[in-house]
């Protein structure tokens, strides 16, 4: 139940204890009660005190019905005949007329709209609305009557159950037309529910709408100043109404009610409210929600969101509000709804025949009367803000608590999977710019692929070979070094794919082309790292030589998005090709050489057979001419030779392509080597000099053929390709020669002084970088 | 009757004198209030009731004597008077058969007759030539009153028939005024608290005028026109000579002859200023006979003379303690006599104006109509008749005469009010039922909102506004609002199709399939609004689209296009040549006098006048006034 207790402070007591009738109070800041028979009492909330009594006193066979009270506190009774009041114990504002305004049978309640009276009594077969004009001065009594609207009883049956002949009526204005202070028993209804109930007409007349609840339980309204209207019936809860009020409810619009709220006798409750959408078309319409409290109900009265009761036992509180909550389905409005109208909560005061709407704004403090005649302010516990909880029974709170956490939980679970989730796609977009900017970079070299020397990839491979013996056999390793010497990063995703395969493949042999792949996946490579990898390239014996090895670096898309997303689609960016030839593959320190001339270092194994070759001298390559004379006492039988200039085999050395260290000797050299078919191979240079004083000749001398012509081919194309080179040198040479020639010709003013140290130059030059011929 | 005066006078003398009192003091509040409405009198004359009925009690607690039944009588007559002035007639009749059955014991006549007319016979016979006789014939002139009150008239005419000389005798001054008197004087005579001859004379004419207007509605006019006419030349107050007048008006109208009603008419004006009726009747002869500037005289006349002070009090107010009100209650006289409220009297006047081109003052009236609709003032609101249209269609006819009074911006202002009333409600479709399932009357009696109304209302408003817009030469707002109007119309689905308004019929049921029609009117209107709009934003395919489409929809709209000549132009320049021969040309009147057919169709709505002409077919009015103001934006 409720935490604390309402505090119950007795004002005062006035005794009429005991009557059959209900007393009529009306708060304010001033109570007046009339208890019924002929006494009315006045009571201030301020000063706390009684003001007035018996101030007014009526006969015993005319009692009096029901009080009202304008804004000028004239007091207006309706069967009464006064007798002259005692002056002196009136306070000054209240002035109390003498004489009766209105004779009228059977007059049920009262109220006051502006300047118009309005009273509902039953006759015989109809019940009458009356409406009067009041006078501008209040000593005047002419009470002219307006109009009069009925509205036939429903049967005599339901009167005859009927003794209390109580009603209530009540005055709805439509939201913005509603004046901004609001008397009593005026409510301020928000316009679309205005609408609903009563019409655009009263809406657009900007007419109040009086609604009474009667005792046979129907709710009946009557647009004020609508021409034309009639007295119409609203809903009924079938149960004498005892108490109509509208209700904020939902504090969404400034103060006008969301919820006209009507209450039963036997403690029907019925909700009206605006439903949204409901209906097949789409429109708004206007919904009653029912529900049934135990009763038998006293009294009511309605604050923002709750309607207090008392049923003369205990006073009770039904938040409104939690109905409002869901609006999903009408399913679960009316669940929701029920479930509220089932449990109202119990505040514990009993015997309250009156209530008034709580007065202040800050605790929720009401105005109750008491069947023992006690005036009680009951000061409710203060309510947490959130005030749907407080009232709330302790499992229930603790249920909603648990629900609450796990809720919480939930939330933040799902907000830190997003917050992840928004990071990782961060990390995916800034890692795919960086896939594009490197692959930009690699393509947009590619592109430009006129002048590889002047424009190299910033990524790219270098490889050196290394013989190895592993498990009793000698094989060829490749060492493959990726240089990354671009300003990106290569990321996670980034896969180095080595493809080795032969050069030449052997069409007639009809087989595959053997080529062996190689994937390195690699984490990371910063800016100026390099990446190292170890591959075998070829066994002992297997001759199939030159290698060409393709570098290239695969970006997989589906390791960073996820493999449903990137369907196996990967980048691929070629980066450069590497020829692994004979003389790469040379085996100095195999045990099969014979001769122990030349010793190397691990390191230097590449430079070695190169500076092996460099030192071989043999001219021709008629290994069929050569073959007979020194097959006797060697076992080369074949040999070719080429003759280089010693400079374009020092330059030939130190081509970047090769990766070879320019550690190169010009002395005459004789190397045994071990080619990679195990065929012994001997390469020879040594100074011939004939026409230039450093020309080479190279000789390459094996009993195998296959290595001669490896070999040669190898010496051969490494010499090519310095001789490239050199030939786009020489084209310019050669255009700079011919330009003096020409300007000679036409030069007429040209003196062969001016002319000679040009073609000097020139030949300067091409003697410099004298011609190969092979 | 000389023996019996050995009782002790001083009871009967004490009797006398608390009657007299009584009777005083009524008199003399009746003079100081007779300023006062007679509901104030209330109190009192409840009191006067109580107070003879004790009295009465007393007397008739000893056994009936002669000596004491002239008192007895008398005071039978003030409390039976006092009762029936308070409606409480079977109170009174009680008093009466009481007070028969004692005269009868005391002059030893017949007793026990249930039936009241063989009772009195027998009472009148016993008392011939007593002094006692005219105690009873007033006696009889209550019954009679009683009888007339409660509508027996055929009560009254039996006993009328049975006893002629009875009737003249009452009639021929029973009173025998200078004995009464005389009687006044005196001290020991008991008073009454009405003068039996002015009961009389009211009971005669009444009875006339009850009788006249029960033979007119029976159709007998020319049976209630002598009676009524014989009526008028009786002594009696000049706003029931004013009835008599005005009831052979009536009689005169049914026989068809308008013009000697309108003279009836005016001697009932003559005679009684205050006789709305007649205003009322001579505006519907007026009416009928197409009078118009006579019809809006009236009509101003009638509103003016409602709006005095006066006219709220009933006609028949008098300080008489029987007033004819209350003698005068038959259902057929107050239907005969029953006058439109003030603000419904307005709205015709200012309908009328509207239509017959006095436009500003037409304007003047709507907007009169508005402020009282509007004011803190109840005055005239809290009548029950339903005659003047609803609330947003009054808005919205208001609108248009403010339109046609060159006030858009004041149109403007008045539909946007109903547009934001109506906007939150509006359903996303709604269906039009078949027309012969709603009436009007159910319509405006269905519990909460009409929708279809509801959309109507909208859509109408939206209609006007683009009218507004577009006399602002401001085009887009206007297409933008014709495009609104067009809208909403879509969402109304017809239920059956295969009502088709039949225009050009003149003797079409305008009740059936009302809001069809108003339908399809308005979407011609917004279409051809809309069109036209087009042509001013040189969107010629857009327009002639709109147009055709409004041909469709509503053929008479079309028609007030035709006239426009650089529309016809503009299509016969868009090579639009054939669209212009098939559309505009057969619309063509081919005679120039014949009045165009969309004038010919307004009329042809105009022209039903019903037994209540105010209550006549506003929507349609308005729509025509909304064809014509579209047909003059046009042209």
């Amino acid at each position: 139940a409720m935490e604390g207790r309402c505090a119950v402070e007795t004002w005062t007591e006035f005794g009429f204890l005991g009557t059959s009738t209900t007393p009529k109070v009306r708060f304010g800041t001033d109570v007046f009660i009339c208890t019924g028979n002929d006494e009315v009492y006045v009571f201030s909330t301020h000063e706390r005190k009684l003001k007035a009594s018996n101030c007014f006193s009526v006969k015993d066979d005319l009692p009096l019905c029901c009080v009202s009270f304008s804004l000028n506190m004239t007091f207006h009774s309706c069967r009464a005949q006064s007798s002259s009041p005692d002056s002196s114990s009136i306070p000054a504002e209240l002035k109390i007329s003498e004489f009766l305004v209105i004779e009228a049978d059977g007059v049920s309640s009262l109220l006051l709209v502006g300047t118009v009276l309005l009273t509902l009594s039953q006759r015989d077969s109809s019940w009458l609305m009356t409406l009067y004009k009041t006078p501008e001065q209040t000593e005047s009594s002419s009470y002219e009557v307006l109009g009069s609207f009925s509205l036939p009883l429903v049967s005599a049956v339901v009167q005859a159950d009927t003794e209390s002949k109580t009603s209530v009526l009540i005055c709805l204005h439509c939201g913005d037309t509603a004046p901004l202070t609001l008397p009593h028993g005026h409510f301020c209804l928000e316009p679309v529910l205005f609408k609903l109930l009563f019409g655009v007409e009263a809406a657009l007349a900007k007419s109040p709408v009086i609604l009474c609840g009667l005792p046979d339980g129907r709710l009946c309204f009557l647009p004020l100043r609508l021409p034309g209207a009639r007295l119409r019936v609203l809903h009924s809860i079938e149960q004498p109404v005892v108490f109509v009020g509208a209700s904020v409810v939902t504090e969404t619009g400034p103060g006008h009610s969301q919820c006209l709220v009507a209450m039963g006798e036997q403690g029907r409750v019925v909700l009206i409210k605006t439903e949204k959408g409901r209906s097949e078309d789409g429109s708004s319409l206007a919904g009653f929600t029912e529900g049934i409290v135990s009763g038998p109900v006293q009294c009511g009265c309605l604050d923002r969101n709750c309607l207090y009761y008392s049923t003369g036992s205990d006073l009770l509180l039904l938040d409104l509000s939690e109905g409002s909550s869901g609006k999903e389905s009408k399913e679960r409005v009316e669940e929701t709804s029920r479930k509220t109208l089932q449990s109202p909560t119990s505040l514990n005061v009993s015997r309250v025949v009156a209530l008034a709407e709580p007065t202040s704004n800050t605790s929720v403090q009401l105005l109750g009367l008491s069947v023992r005649g006690q005036l009680q302010r009951i000061s409710l516990p203060a309510r947490r803000k959130d005030a749907g909880l407080s009232k709330l029974p302790s499992a229930q709170v603790g249920r909603s608590i648990r629900d609450l956490l796990s809720a919480i939980g939930d939330v933040c679970e799902r907000s830190s999977v997003l917050k992840t989730a928004i990071k990782s796609k961060n990390q995916i977009l800034r890692h795919l710019n960086q896939v594009v900017n490197i692959s930009f970079l690699l393509t947009a070299t590619n592109n430009t692929e006129d002048d590889p020397a002047i424009k190299e990839k910033p990524i790219r491979c270098h490889a050196m070979t290394s013989w190895s013996r592993l498990l009793q056999k000698d094989c060829l390793n490749l060492t493959c070094v990726l240089d990354n010497s671009s300003p990106f990063v290569l990321e996670r995703g980034w896969t180095l794919s080595v493809t080795v395969f032969p050069l030449c493949c052997s069409s007639t042999a009809g087989e595959e082309i053997s080529s062996a792949n190689f994937s390195f996946p690699f984490q990371n490579l910063n800016s100026g790292e390099t990446l190292e990898v170890l591959l075998p390239i070829a066994a002992a014996g297997d001759s199939s030589f030159p290698m060409t090895v393709n570098c290239s670096l695969i970006f997989s898309l589906s390791s960073l998005l996820g493999e449903q997303e990137a369907a196996s689609s990967n980048i691929s960016l070629p980066l450069n090709t590497l020829t692994v030839d004979w003389l790469n593959a040379l085996q100095l320190n195999s045990p099969t050489a014979r001769h122990k001339m030349v010793t190397f270092q691990p390191g230097s194994i590449t430079t070695d057979p190169i500076q092996a070759f460099i030192s071989s001298r043999q001219i021709r390559c008629s290994g069929r001419a050569d073959r007979g004379a020194e097959s006797g006492s060697r076992p080369e039988k074949y040999s070719a030779s080429v003759r280089v200039s010693s400079e374009l085999l020092k330059d030939s050395l130190v081509l970047k392509n090769s990766n070879l260290d320019p550690k190169i000797s010009l002395s005459s050299l004789t190397v045994h080597a071990c080619g990679p078919n195990g065929a012994t191979v001997k390469l020879t240079a040594k100074k011939v000099g004939i026409v230039f004083s450093d020309e080479l000749e190279v000789q390459v001398e094996s009993s195998s053929m296959t290595a001669v012509c490896g070999l040669h081919h190898a010496v051969l194309s490494r010499i090519q390709v310095q001789t490239h080179t050199h030939t786009v040198r020489l084209n310019t040479i050669f255009r700079e020669v011919q330009q003096n020639q020409i300007s000679g010709a036409l030069g007429v003013g040209m003196t062969a002084g001016q002319m000679n140290p040009g073609l000097l130059s020139v030949y300067q030059e091409l003697r410099q970088n004298p011609l190969l011929i092979i | 009757m000389s023996h019996k005066m050995s009782q002790p006078p001083s009871l009967l003398n004490k009797w006398i004198q608390e009657n007299n009192e009584l009777v005083n003091k009524w008199k003399q509040q009746e003079k100081g209030r007779d300023t006062v409405r007679q509901d104030h009198n209330q109190p009192h004359l409840k009191w006067c009731s109580y107070e003879f009925h004790k009295l009465l009690g007393i007397i008739q607690g000893i056994p009936p004597n002669s000596d004491y039944t002239q008192l007895e009588l008398a005071v039978v007559y003030n409390a039976g008077v006092c009762a029936t002035a308070q409606a409480q007639f079977s109170e009174a009749e009680l008093f009466l058969t009481q007070a028969a059955e004692r005269v009868l014991q005391v002059t030893g006549g017949e007793t026990g007759a249930s039936d009241p007319l063989v009772c009195w016979r027998a009472v009148l016979k016993s008392v011939e030539n007593t002094h006692l006789h005219p105690s009873v014939l007033y006696l009889v002139c209550l019954q009679w009153a009683i009888w007339l009150a409660t509508c027996q008239l055929k009560t009254i005419q039996e006993f009328q028939e049975e006893m002629p000389s009875l009737f003249e005798t009452l009639c021929g001054g029973v009173g025998d005024g200078a004995i009464s008197e005389a009687r006044s004087k005196s001290s020991n005579i008991p008073l009454m608290v009405m003068d039996p001859r002015r009961l009389i004379e009211l009971l005669q004419i009444c009875t006339s005028i009850a009788l006249g207007a029960e033979r007119l509605t029976e159709g007998q006019s020319s049976e209630a026109l002598t009676g009524l006419q014989a009526a008028s030349s009786l002594p009696a107050p000049r706003a029931l000579v004013g009835y008599t007048h005005l009831l052979s008006g009536s009689c005169l109208t049914h026989m068809r002859r308008p013009q000697m009603a309108l003279q009836c008419y005016r001697k009932a004006l003559e005679t009684d200023s205050r006789c709305v009726c007649a205003l009322y009747q001579s505006m519907l002869i007026y009416r009928q006979l197409g009078n118009t500037q006579a019809e809006i005289q009236a009509l101003r006349l009638l509103h003016s003379t409602l709006m005095l002070p006066s006219a709220t009090d009933p006609a028949l107010a008098s300080t008489h303690l029987l007033s004819p009100s209350s003698l005068l209650c038959s259902q057929s006289l107050s239907s005969l006599l029953s006058v439109p409220s003030a603000l419904s009297v307005l709205h015709s006047l200012a309908l009328k104006c509207l239509l017959c081109g006095r436009v500003s003052e037409g304007v003047e009236h709507y907007l009169d109509l508005l402020a009282v609709l509007h004011s803190e003032d109840q005055q005239g609101l809290h009548t029950q008749d339903a005659t003047i249209p609803r609330l947003p269609e009054l808005y919205l006819e208001a609108g248009a005469a403010l339109l046609m009074a060159r006030r858009p911006a004041d149109c403007l202002a008045l539909c946007s009010e109903v547009i934001s009333t109506t906007l939150e409600l509006l359903p996303e479709k709604v269906v039009l039922e078949e027309p012969e399932e709603r009436r009007e009357a159910e319509t405006r009696d269905t519990e909460g909102e009409n929708r279809v109304a509801m959309v109507l209302w909208t859509a109408a408003a939206y209609l006007l506004q683009g009218h507004c817009h577009s006399h602002l030469k401001d085009w887009k707002q206007a297409v933008t609002h014709y495009t609104r109007c067009i809208n909403l119309l879509v969402k109304v689905r017809l239920k059956k199709r295969d009502f088709q308004p039949q225009f050009s019929s003149a003797d079409m049921d305008v009740q059936r399939g009302k809001d069809l029609c108003v339908l399809q009117k308005l979407k011609g209107l917004s279409l051809a609004g809309r069109g036209i709009s087009f042509t001013q934003t040189d969107k010629l395919k857009e327009a002639l689209r709109d147009l055709q489409l409004s041909l469709q929809a509503f053929p008479g709209i079309f028609l007030c296009t035709y006239r426009n000549l650089s529309l016809a132009l503009c299509w016969t320049q868009q090579s639009s040549a054939t669209e212009y021969r098939n559309l505009v040309l057969p619309s063509q009147p081919g005679d120039k006098k014949r009045m165009p057919c969309h004038l010919m169709n307004r009329i042809n709505f105009l022209h039903p006048v019903k037994r209540n002409p105010l209550s006549q077919q506003t929507w349609i009015n308005r729509e025509s006034k909304l064809e014509h103001v579209l047909r003059v934006h046009s042209v």
